[in-house]
């Protein structure tokens, strides 16, 4: 099931697929891992629709929900997924 | 041999240099570029190196001033080897930068560091697969202990030796991308940039259309005093200047044309090599990397539960800043009394002296009364701002400064500003010098401007020093507090409202990203802590005999003569006179007005400018602000702390600001802005307390 990063709820895992617009935005994700096909959990929300806190290659991104709102991704079925793969 | 210190950011790399280079240390700019440049010279067995620490980035990619500059470094200045710094804990993305500088630099060294972090999070790295597979040198290290930094200095020096660069395999690319590169490299393969640059790394970025390959720079050596100045806090600029000669377009514009059609845009080419290096890390990782047993949760895992925590998060971070803010307030309280004291001690033995030599009256008054006491005034808060820097350099490099920005992200957004400036605003607390400062680590250059413009509005300790010896004489007891209280809301107010302002003002073609890493917690080694912490104090500390001294003297004179006449008739009281029509429509006397001219230099020493205009003993704070309640309405008082507040910090800071922006139009709009502003707001206060029956 395809969504946006945004909408992915706290303690879940999803599946880059592609990220939307490009720029100096794009080329930081990229920088920072996010590429396709990379595994993001997502750990946290600040309060008061402040940024994410997301978990990718055993590290942590802190990112606003206007950019995550440009990732879009695909949740596997939560059980299906083995997250000590992803956690790293 | 020149050797560059390369890696991401919070890999350990600052410790890494401070451990190799100790006080060796040339801390200035880079050239043209508001990127903080540290370089050290060290010996070791019949070798000279010149150790350079390169900004840390997450990829080479000139996208923010610390690649732009780290990856000019690399181009032109070509060290013999890099060493590249790696957090184990973390060691596929800090990997995809090692690629990155594989396909620039032949000779690398890798220091595995945080290996007891990866340890603790159930990974184990072999570190000789990791050196075989990529057929580079790798070194384990410990950098906060200091273990293996000497054994990583002495393999890169090794490397830096051998007779001929070490050959490695490259990243696979697919296939489709493959043709295209080595078509472009067919293409660049006999023109002069092919003798500059790796072949395979000028064709990709040629295809990634890469704007700076193109251009030819001159160096210009500088061989101004800068260069020659070994200061090791204030040494502000490279010794080497590039100039733009000539932009040449690369060949291959029909190919780039035609890849276009076929859908291979410069987006596409930068994505597809990006990809196949991650994809090149998966499958190498496999083959060094160890997951043991099921995933350990973290300290940072455990500690990020409560300081991220949607509710105990502000709570904890308000008790942080409210210990920070008590110990460099409150508790360095005796330290300053105890600098005072120490100076009036000083004062009075060289007077001492000079009475018995015979020294004219004058210029023992100028000893005393302008020198000691202006400098005496300021040494006093060195303290404070050294106690609240070596607390900001805790925070920072212990990783809760960056949580502290995740948090107040949506505050700064809702005025328009980056979770970032939260380090800006904050550091203005200790001394807005270094807070304009901080805006670097801001990567839009206009929510830099937006950020440096507004941090003089923040109240630094020095002012906070002087405005709460003014309140404690107008407001005694319980009272003090909440004035003192409500000035800082004001500000925090006007902060709020300029930055919003300022927003529509300052125009942006895009709005910023915020993607920050959440390092992992560490402790910091106390030389991390106390190397900043001394360079900042330096820093402020040498305004002192700069700016302070001559601004003392300049005051002593102006109030000293002609001599013999009572104080409005001196030059600085007639001064003070002409002012009045400015500071009439605020209540302000002329002793005001002559205390807020002579703090544009440097606002601490406004209490023992006023010291003297008042004829008062300047190192007693206390009997400064009493001689004021005979001449000024609490509320008179209140408006007159409301206007130094928020006017103009001090002439570093307007130098600061000029240095950082490198914009007279932009510096001068942040004087006038802050003038106009602090002066309106005063106005209203009044008129509004008048208005209300408030004396």
């Amino acid at each position: 099931m395809e969504r946006f990063l945004q909408d992915v709820k706290p303690g879940e895992w999803a599946r880059v697929e592609h990220i939307e617009g490009g720029g100096a935005l794009r080329r930081r994700m990229m920088d920072m891992g996010i590429v396709p096909g990379v595994e993001i959990e997502v750990v946290r929300c600040a309060p008061f629709g402040g940024p994410l806190q997301i978990r990718l290659k055993g590290y942590y991104l802190a990112m606003r929900r206007g950019e995550c709102a440009k990732i879009i991704v695909s949740v596997p079925e939560q059980s299906l997924l083995e997250p000590s793969l992803a956690s790293r | 041999m020149k050797i560059a210190l390369m890696g991401n950011p919070n890999v350990g790399k600052s410790t890494v240099f401070n451990a190799l280079t100790g006080s060796n240390q040339q801390v200035g700019n880079w050239a043209g570029k508001t990127v903080e440049r540290k370089s050290g010279v060290i010996q070791r067995a019949n070798e000279q190196i010149e150790l350079i620490d390169l900004p840390g980035t997450y990829s080479l990619t000139a996208y923010s001033q610390e690649e732009i500059v780290t990856r000019e470094y690399i181009l032109r200045e070509k060290p013999d080897v890099v060493m590249a710094l790696v957090d184990a804990s973390n060691i596929e993305r800090n990997l995809y930068l090692v690629l990155q500088i594989l396909e620039l630099a032949p000779r690398v060294v890798i220091g595995l560091n945080m290996m007891d972090l990866a340890k603790s999070a159930g990974i184990k790295i072999l570190s000789n697969r990791l050196a075989q597979v990529l057929n580079v040198p790798v070194v384990e290290i410990v950098a906060a202990k200091g273990q293996g930094v000497e054994e990583f200095l002495s393999e890169a020096i090794r490397v830096g030796n051998l007779k001929k660069d070490p050959l490695r395999d490259e990243v696979p690319y697919p296939e489709e991308l493959e043709r295209r590169i080595q078509a472009m490299e067919h293409l660049l393969a006999d023109t002069i940039w092919a003798t500059k640059y790796p072949l395979r790394w000028l064709a990709i970025k040629r295809l990634e259309r890469d704007s700076e390959i193109g251009q030819t720079w001159r160096s210009i050596p500088q061989n101004s005093k800068r260069s020659k100045n070994n200061d090791s806090c204030c040494d502000s600029g490279d010794s080497i200047k590039y100039v733009l000669q000539d932009t040449d377009t690369l060949p291959g514009e029909d190919l780039l044309q035609a890849y276009e059609v076929e859908g291979w845009s410069k987006d596409k080419f930068e994505m597809t090599v990006a990809d196949a290096k991650y994809q090149y890390i998966s499958k190498i990782l496999p083959e060094f990397r160890i997951n043991e047993g099921p995933i350990k949760r973290t300290w940072t895992d455990r500690l990020d539960e409560w300081i991220l925590s949607p509710i105990w998060g502000y709570p904890i971070m308000l008790i942080i800043l409210s210990v920070v803010f008590w110990f460099s307030f409150v508790a360095s309280a005796p330290l300053g009394g105890a600098v005072s004291d120490g100076m009036a001690w000083a004062a009075d033995m060289i007077v001492g002296l000079m009475q018995k030599v015979q020294i004219p009256v004058a210029i023992q008054s100028l000893v005393r009364d302008g020198i000691f006491a202006g400098v005496g005034a300021v040494l006093a808060f060195v303290p404070q701002i050294a106690i609240f820097f070596a607390f900001f350099s805790l925070m920072q490099d212990s990783g809760y400064l960056a949580r502290a920005a995740f948090l107040g992200d949506r505050f700064m957004q809702l005025m328009g500003l980056h979770g970032k400036s939260f380090f800006s605003l904050v550091s203005g607390f200790g001394c807005n010098v270094p807070g304009i400062m901080a805006t670097r680590t801001l990567e839009d250059p206009k929510d830099r401007l937006i950020t440096m413009l507004i941090n003089p509005l923040i109240p630094c300790v020095p002012r906070l020093g002087v405005m709460s010896a003014v309140v404690a004489a107008f407001f005694p007891g319980s009272l003090g507090a909440v004035i003192m209280i409500s000035l800082l809301s004001l500000s925090m107010i006007l902060v709020m409202f300029s930055a919003i302002l300022l927003r529509r003002v300052v125009k942006q073609r895009e709005r910023s990203a915020f993607v920050m890493e959440l390092p992992l917690y560490h402790i910091p080694t106390l030389r991390n802590i106390l190397l900043p912490t001394w360079q900042k104090t330096y820093s402020f500390l040498r305004r002192a005999w700069t700016f302070i001294l001559v601004a003392s003297i300049v005051v002593w004179v102006l109030s000293s003569y002609p001599q013999g006449v009572p104080m409005d008739e001196t030059w600085a009281g007639k001064m003070g006179g002409w002012l009045t029509f400015i500071g009439q429509p605020l209540g302000f006397d002329w002793r005001i007005m002559v205390a807020i001219v002579f703090g544009f230099t440097a606002k601490e020493t406004t209490l023992s400018t006023l010291g003297i205009l008042y004829g008062v003993a300047a190192d007693a704070s206390q009997s400064i602000a009493q001689a004021m309640t005979g001449a000024m309405t609490p509320l008179g008082a209140y408006t007159f702390l409301v206007v130094y507040m928020l006017y103009i910090p001090c002439l570093a800071s307007v130098v600061t600001t000029y240095k950082e922006s490198h914009s007279i139009g932009w510096t001068s709009f942040g004087v006038v802005y802050n003038l106009l502003l602090s002066f309106i707001v005063g106005w209203l206060i009044l008129h509004v307390g008048l208005f209300l029956g408030i004396q």
